[in-house]
């Protein structure tokens, strides 16, 4: 901001003294220049933070794998890793968190549900960074998920459903175990909508 | 959308996990269910035996959610159901009025999920609770939830009726006293299917909650979304036989009468589920269930057909408001066929995924070889099969020679049911008249579809519309259809009619539900008699001398029997309306004098209807943008008093005035409740079901409600955006230097450089 006011006022001067005609461009050109750097770094810091997050994310998921207990990413983090999900036809990983907080969900997938009393787990993640392979995803592929208590289950994906966000609703009674991996839809737009893709899978043996 | 992103800030991020529970009722008729398509169904008809064909997208049932501190669920007992629909001509009106009794010594609210015809339109609510009566009013959905929720925290009474899914509706009751008797009434306009002279109304029952959404194991159970969507192989429960047996008859008493006025003598009225008396005597009859009240665990269809010639032509007409509404129906002449038919070419697509595991395959397989065998040598044809993977029996279509026959009739024995049910690849196959495995080019493949214009492609699907990805579906059959005509034959018992209408309409076919066993054969036979039939093509409907404009707007082709439907609005009704078209290559054409129509109340709510559900198709092949498309429902449901997805009934301490003399004690309770409303009935089975209530709640499955978060962070459009005002930027300052050098420099200097 400093900067600009200091730029604005150069550019005040150089008006006064060189005409208008010759520091307009340059006042424009310089706003430009800095407004979209502005930008850029903004959108940029949001898959650059999600890809770091997962890295620290990994690491703390390995560290709670040892220890047993949940272990936070880093000191100021309100959240904590509870498994981790890979589909390994895609190659795709991600470190999932407990707590399905919009904070928590820049970072990685949440889980919004998660009852392994019923055997129901629900995530939730952003379809242009950690979801984007939802898109990709197909009946039969198979999602590994491995908890940071050191339980390993495999799920296939048997189904998927495109709902509105306050239409959707899950099994109270997991049976088997049920794996509902939830992302915006759909995939190939960038604004706000009430669509969701639904990508659903069932424990197998 | 805004609306929806800021609700999402405050309250979904927030707060995820809300809503309880979906309503649930008396569970132990969950002990008849398995996945929705998996039934083990009995073919014989009208026995009240428990394995009988299922409702469609039945799922529903009472639950009572104590007010303050939340208790556990109470399932409340379903006391009964009391129907009665007043066939008028094309239409029918329905009335379905249910008691409940809050048995509890707490104040509770009720709340139940209850399903519809997938094209009734309710209007009219009224609601009994205790002593106190509701008419219910018209509201923007967020409106009436407010006025609801107000209402319920101030101890009032209050009713609401929300339409949660296009067939499925639910009413909630607040501040129900101990001991009181919730009587809900609603009332909707359903239409009337008439195919081939063939005439009947489908009625999935109101009680039965979760018939199919239920499951007798723990295997899990199947959601409303997954009916809808489709994705019953998100869980594969099974019937458990021994449950059935139990659940036997007894529960959820339904009544059913039907006052029959078609405009014609009805002859050979049946029922294919349930016994029916039929008195009265001409045009008017009065069907009534042989066995009174039976238990609610099957759709009621009631069919007729017309003795003599029915009319070929109806006009009926209604003044809403400033304009006049006219609903105009023409049925062609049924032309016997002079010549031999002309070559087809039919491509059967066949569902054998998963959830077309039990009764259904056989009878698809049924299906598809007896449609086989009709085949003619000059006849082309394919079939497509498909689950979670496709495989086309040829790459084109081949002449329908013994030998292809032969190999597709052995193709279709193979065909086993399971994987999962991805539709679209298969669709855009069978749309797609190009063959990818030869080597053509667009062009040729245009040019070959050019000279191939006039003659029909008829793409008959048979599946149990376990669908999921709905939307893309929709859009792919509006967009590529060209000349093909798309026919849905809903396999099973418990096809998504819903979905598979509306795609049938926007393939420009019609949509058949051939059930299982026996039945599936001569459904069949009809469907493709009627596709071997002479075909009204080409139809368009002009009016003269006045101003009006019809739905739809693209007339589908007609097989014969099949009446065209269109309905129209106008400030002033006059002129004429003539509908022409091709029958048998010969020109047809029929001229109606609009303001010879017959007064009809019902006229400006299916046009209203109507209109909503082209708003919904545009939405779902993306022509209006989400939010355009649900102001236009809301503003059609204001208007014309109709429950919609954005407008609710509500109700709260509007007392109308009682009939003079009547109290609503409970010896006097049937003067303010339709005929055939039997309250000592009802109430006494209330009691005998009581013992039973433990075991169903245990058996009790439920689905929960989530509100998924706003996942988009939509920084691709900020990166563009960022890039983009760099770019113009560097653009500039480079522009500027080069501007400053130029003038620095002397021209010749650079020219010498440059030599």
């Amino acid at each position: 901001m400093q900067a600009v006011l200091t730029i604005v006022q150069d550019k005040g001067r150089a008006a006064s003294k060189g005409g208008i005609g010759r520091a307009l461009p340059l006042l424009l050109c310089a706003i430009l220049l800095l407004s979209g750097a502005a930008l850029t770094a903004k959108a940029l810091y949001i898959p650059v933070k999600a890809e770091v997050a997962q890295v620290l994310l990994n690491r703390a998921f390995d560290q709670s794998l040892a220890t047993g207990a949940p272990v936070k990413p880093w000191s100021w983090a309100d959240t904590a890793p509870m498994a981790r999900i890979t589909v390994p036809r895609l190659g795709a990983s991600d470190v999932v968190l407990s707590g399905g907080s919009g904070e928590a969900m820049a970072f990685g997938p949440t889980a919004m549900v998660d009852d392994p009393a019923r055997r129901v787990t629900i995530l939730a993640a952003h379809r242009d960074t950690h979801f984007l392979f939802v898109r990709d995803l197909k009946a039969g592929d198979e999602i590994v998920m491995e908890r940071i208590e050191g339980t390993r289950a495999r799920y296939r994906v048997n189904g998927f459903e495109t709902v509105r966000w306050d239409e959707f609703s899950y099994p109270a009674d997991g049976g088997e175990g049920v794996l509902a991996l939830t992302t915006c839809f759909p995939f190939d737009t960038h604004t706000p909508g009430p669509l969701r893709r639904v990508a659903w899978a069932q424990r197998i043996s | 959308m805004r609306r929806i992103a800021l609700n999402f800030d405050r309250d979904a991020l927030a707060v995820m996990l809300i809503l309880g529970v979906i309503a649930m009722g008396t569970a132990a008729t969950s002990a008849f269910s398995t996945s929705a398509t998996a039934n083990p169904v009995s073919t014989a008809r009208a026995e009240p035996a428990p394995a009988a064909p299922m409702p469609v997208n039945s799922d529903g049932g009472l639950v009572l959610r104590s007010i303050g501190e939340v208790a556990k669920d109470v399932p409340a007992m379903r006391l009964g159901t009391d129907i009665v629909a007043d066939v008028d001509g094309q239409t029918a009106r329905v009335t379905v009025t249910q008691a409940f009794r809050n048995t509890s010594d707490q104040w509770m609210e009720a709340t139940y999920l209850y399903p519809l015809p997938d094209n009734g339109a309710v209007d009219t609510l009224k609601m009994v609770v205790g002593d106190r009566i509701f008419e219910g009013r018209i509201k923007p959905k967020e409106e009436a939830r407010e006025i609801y929720e107000e209402a319920k925290a101030n101890g009032q009474k209050a009713g609401l009726v929300e339409q949660h899914r296009p067939n499925m509706f639910r009413n909630s009751i607040a501040n129900v006293g101990p001991g009181e008797t919730v009587l809900v009434q609603i009332e909707f306009q359903a239409p009337i299917q008439q195919v081939a002279g063939d005439y009947s109304l489908r009625m999935p029952l109101v009680v039965g909650p979760r018939y199919i959404a239920g499951s007798a194991k723990d295997s899990g159970s199947l959601s409303r979304a997954a009916l809808l969507a489709g994705a019953s192989d998100i869980v594969a429960p099974t019937a458990d036989p021994d449950m059935v047996a139990r659940a036997g008859g007894g529960l959820n008493p339904v009544s059913i009468t039907v006052n029959l006025d078609p405009g014609f003598t009805a002859d050979t009225i049946s029922s294919p589920y349930h016994a029916v008396n039929v008195a009265g005597e001409g045009a008017t009859r009065t069907i009534t269930l042989a066995d009174g009240a039976v238990p609610a665990n099957r759709d009621f269809e009631l069919r007729w057909s017309a003795a003599g010639e029915a009319p070929s032509l109806g006009l009926f007409r209604e003044k809403h408001g400033e304009l006049d509404y006219v609903m105009a129906t023409i049925t062609p002449p049924s032309a016997e066929r002079t010549g031999a038919v002309p070559p087809r070419e039919m491509i059967f697509v066949i569902d054998n995924s998963g959830s077309m595991a039990g009764e259904s395959m056989p009878a698809a397989r049924r299906s598809l070889l007896y449609a086989l065998e009709t085949l003619r040598p000059q006849d082309r044809f394919n079939i497509i099969r498909f689950d979670d993977t496709m495989t086309q029996l040829f790459p084109d279509a081949v002449a329908a020679s013994g030998r292809n026959i032969e190999q597709a009739k052995s193709f279709t024995h193979s065909l086993e049911a399971e994987g999962g049910t991805e539709m679209l690849p298969a669709l855009r196959a069978a749309l797609d008249p190009c063959d990818y495995d030869k080597p053509v080019t667009a062009a040729d493949c245009a040019a070959e579809e050019a000279a191939e214009a006039d003659r029909v492609r008829q793409v008959i699907f048979l599946t149990d519309g376990s669908l999921s990805n709905e939307a893309e579906m929709m859009a792919e059959i509006s967009q590529n259809r060209g000349r093909s005509r798309v026919f849905m034959v809903g396999i099973g018992s418990a096809p998504n009619t819903f979905l598979m209408r509306r795609m049938a309409e926007a393939g420009r076919g019609t949509f058949t539900h051939v059930g299982m066993g026996e039945e599936a054969e001569s459904q069949m036979q009809r469907l493709l008699d009627r596709l071997a039939r002479p075909v009204a093509t080409n139809l368009t409907a002009t009016v003269t001398g006045g101003n009006i404009d019809f739905a739809p707007r693209d007339l589908p082709d007609l097989y014969a029997g099949e009446p065209l439907v269109l309905l129209g609005r106008t400030r002033h009704l006059q002129g004429t309306l003539t509908v022409s078209g091709l029958i048998e290559g010969r020109r047809w054409s029929q001229t109606i004098d609009l303001s010879q129509g017959s007064q009809s109340d019902v006229v400006a709510k299916l046009w209203a209807y109507r209109r909503i559900a082209e708003v919904e198709a545009e939405r779902w092949s993306g022509e209006t943008s989400y939010e355009r498309a649900d102001e236009s429902i809301e503003e059609l449901g204001m208007a014309f008093h109709l429950v919609t997805s954005r407008t609710s009934l509500i109700a709260v301490d509007d007392t109308p005035s009682r009939p003079e003399g009547a109290t609503l004690t409970r010896d006097e309770l049937p003067l303010l409740l339709p005929a055939g409303w039997d309250f000592d009935h009802l109430f006494g089975v209330q009691f005998a079901n009581r013992d039973r209530e433990p075991s169903m709640r245990e058996m009790e499955k439920q689905r929960q409600q989530l509100e998924l978060p706003e996942t988009s962070t939509g920084y691709v459009l900020t990166l563009g955006l960022g890039l983009l005002l760099l770019l113009a930027g560097l653009a500039m300052a480079v522009g500027h230097r080069w501007e400053r050098l130029r003038s620095a420099l002397p021209l010749r200097s650079l020219h010498s450089q440059v030599a």
